[in-house]
């Protein structure tokens, strides 16, 4: 028991020192607003003497060399730090050029975590682990088509391995569809679309069950084609996503990357809305169908989704419910698995609003009979706190404990485990 | 005793006068203006709800038109009419709004976040000069060459008018 507590102990001391450095003192956000000030009176005054030039010019007649002379130029600064209009409201070209979007204009970001954990599951130990290191890429490359980027480095016992998450290219027609090809994160449900990949967008250390890193129960990814869009719809806001493409691969939890594994094409429906007059909210159900290809026989695969979402920090709930259907095509037995999850959290007013404590209780239910995913059942309570030390960065910790499922007796492959979780997350 | 009733009369007519005094310097406090909301001159739009103006600016609506995208444009950091279109658009703190965009970039719903410009002069600029733009802008400089959106209806000085 001592050790986490001495974790918990340099966590949040670590965390305070940073943010000692961090955080902007009140005095320079002072300066910055006099400077603006600054800059708006004195945008002021040149735009005065330049009337006043004017109408003098007017009033003196066309101007001879003798009596006008050119001001020199002003010596050029160092470095500039932000483009300043020039004299008379003209924009100087180099700041134009700065505001300008440029074709191709490749924006890359970065996401990695660094993570420590200590768990009582026998067999284990604990220790530090690299999380995972996600560069995003996104690029305009005229004012309606677009491509977007995102491989992952991922660390393994023996090596590590570089993979391909999403690479895709959209043409956009106007806000009522946008088509994309490539492979995606499949639009199934909320969390594997919002925050995927990048610990640091998600408030929790670890995802949900459903949408698991390596996990099969919703296929994370689709390669194919995906239109989607606005639908009109007044203040309801509401949109819809669409797509044809491969479905699970031989491996379940990869999607058929370099072809499909059968002629069968999967398909995923998806419709939320986000409405105008409760800003934060987001309702969605998706549906997915496919045909699974496996050694032992076919199955086909029937998904639907349905959350509700309120983004909004004070308070933050996420709430989504995954319902797995599978036929055996050749027996016609029939399997229906169930995931669901609700997440409550909290940014708390004090410290500039950078703590947010947070709960989320997770349920899984699969039928003995499930003949596609590894059985298992389980129930988990994760408890934790995120500490946003910057913008872009943040410290979590979190103690989780998860058990087989009661309700069918337990399953002795599965022992409650308990443990606690840091993590420091962050973009770049 | 007369001077005890001089003394009590003076400091009854300063209170007096104070009084006025304290009132008037009350009333005398400028109010700080109205954000406009202006676009390009060629932008097909005049009335928006306030709904509306925030899915534009959280990048929910990125196009006019089939021909003409959506371009945002944002004051940089503690300049008045940012602190409005946070409190009253985004509704969420400098830090929040930055996440906001680094995660819409990740879901690859826009390709940029909204361009920053540093100064009133160079924002009426890129607003008359670019297709679509739209920026928010001190109601009192108002310029000639942008269009000024009305927002639920009312212009900046109406009664309830949303933004300021």
């Amino acid at each position: 028991m001592r050790r986490p507590l001495f974790f918990i102990a340099v966590f949040f001391f670590a965390a305070g020192f940073v943010r000692g450095q961090d955080a902007p003192g009140a005095d320079e956000k002072e300066q910055i607003k006099a400077l603006l000030a600054r800059v708006e009176l004195l945008e002021k005054q040149v735009a005065e003497l330049k009337a006043t030039q004017v109408a003098s010019a007017a009033l003196a007649g066309p101007p001879s060399a003798a009596t006008v002379k050119p001001a020199p130029p002003p010596e050029p600064p160092a470095r500039q730090a932000a483009p300043m209009p020039e004299h008379g409201g003209q924009i100087p070209q180099e700041a134009m050029q700065q505001l300008e979007t440029h074709y191709p204009s490749l924006q890359i970001r970065g996401f990695a975590d660094a993570d420590f954990s200590a768990t009582d599951q026998k067999g284990t130990t604990s220790g530090f682990d690299l999380g995972q290191f996600d560069l995003h890429l996104a690029s305009a490359l005229s004012q309606k088509i677009s491509y977007f980027g995102e491989i992952t480095v991922n660390a393994h016992p023996q090596d590590y391995t570089i993979e391909m998450e999403r690479s895709f290219i959209r043409y956009d027609y106007n806000d009522f569809f946008k088509i994309s090809f490539g492979r995606f994160h499949t639009p199934i449900g909320y969390w594997n679309t919002a925050y995927h990949h990048g610990a640091w967008l998600e408030t929790t250390i670890s995802r949900p069950f459903m949408v698991m890193v390596g996990g099969t129960f919703t296929p994370l990814h689709f390669v194919g084609a995906l239109a989607e869009g606005n639908i009109p719809s007044g203040g309801l806001g509401l949109g819809y996503n669409v797509g044809i493409g491969n479905g699970r691969g031989a491996n379940i939890a990869r999607p058929g990357d370099a072809g499909d594994i059968n002629n069968n094409r999967a398909w995923v429906a998806k419709v939320f809305a986000r409405p105008g007059k409760s800003y934060g909210l987001e309702l969605g159900a998706s549906i997915y169908r496919d045909k699974i290809t496996l050694t032992t026989s076919d199955f086909r695969e029937w998904i639907s989704n349905a959350y509700v979402v309120w983004t909004k920090g004070a308070p933050e709930f996420l709430a989504e419910f995954n319902n797995v259907n599978h036929r055996n095509i050749a027996t016609n037995a029939v399997a229906n698995s169930d995931a669901m999850y609700a997440q409550f959290g909290y940014r708390l007013p004090w410290f500039e609003r950078t703590l947010k404590p947070y709960y989320r209780f997770e349920y899984t239910h699969m039928p003995l009979s499930e003949q596609v995913f590894t059985y298992q059942p389980q129930v988990e309570s994760i408890v934790g706190l995120r500490y946003d030390i910057s913008s872009f960065a943040a410290f979590k910790s979190e103690y989780r404990y998860s058990a087989s499922h009661p309700a069918q007796g337990g399953n002795p492959a599965m022992p409650a485990v308990s443990g606690v979780f840091f993590q420091t997350a962050f973009t770049f | 005793m007369t001077n005890m009733l001089k003394h009590t009369g003076t400091l009854l007519a300063a209170l007096v006068l104070l009084i006025p005094i304290h009132n008037f310097s009350s009333a005398q406090t400028p109010r700080e203006s109205d954000v406009a909301v202006v676009v390009n001159a060629d932008t097909p739009v005049t009335n928006l709800s306030l709904a509306e103006v925030r899915k534009v600016f959280l990048g929910e609506r990125q196009y006019w038109n089939a021909k003409l995208p959506v371009v945002l444009l944002i004051r940089a950091p503690v300049a008045r009419e940012r602190d409005v279109v946070l409190r009253v658009i985004y509704q969420m703190t400098e830090a929040q709004f930055k996440q906001y965009w680094v995660a819409k970039i990740f879901r690859a719903e826009v390709t940029a976040p909204p361009k920053i410009v540093y100064s009133n002069d160079l924002q009426y600029e890129l607003v008359s000069a670019i297709p679509g733009a739209i920026a928010f802008v001190d109601s009192r400089n108002v310029r000639p060459g942008v269009k000024m959106v009305r927002v639920d209806g009312m212009l900046p000085g109406d009664k309830s008018y949303p933004l300021r």
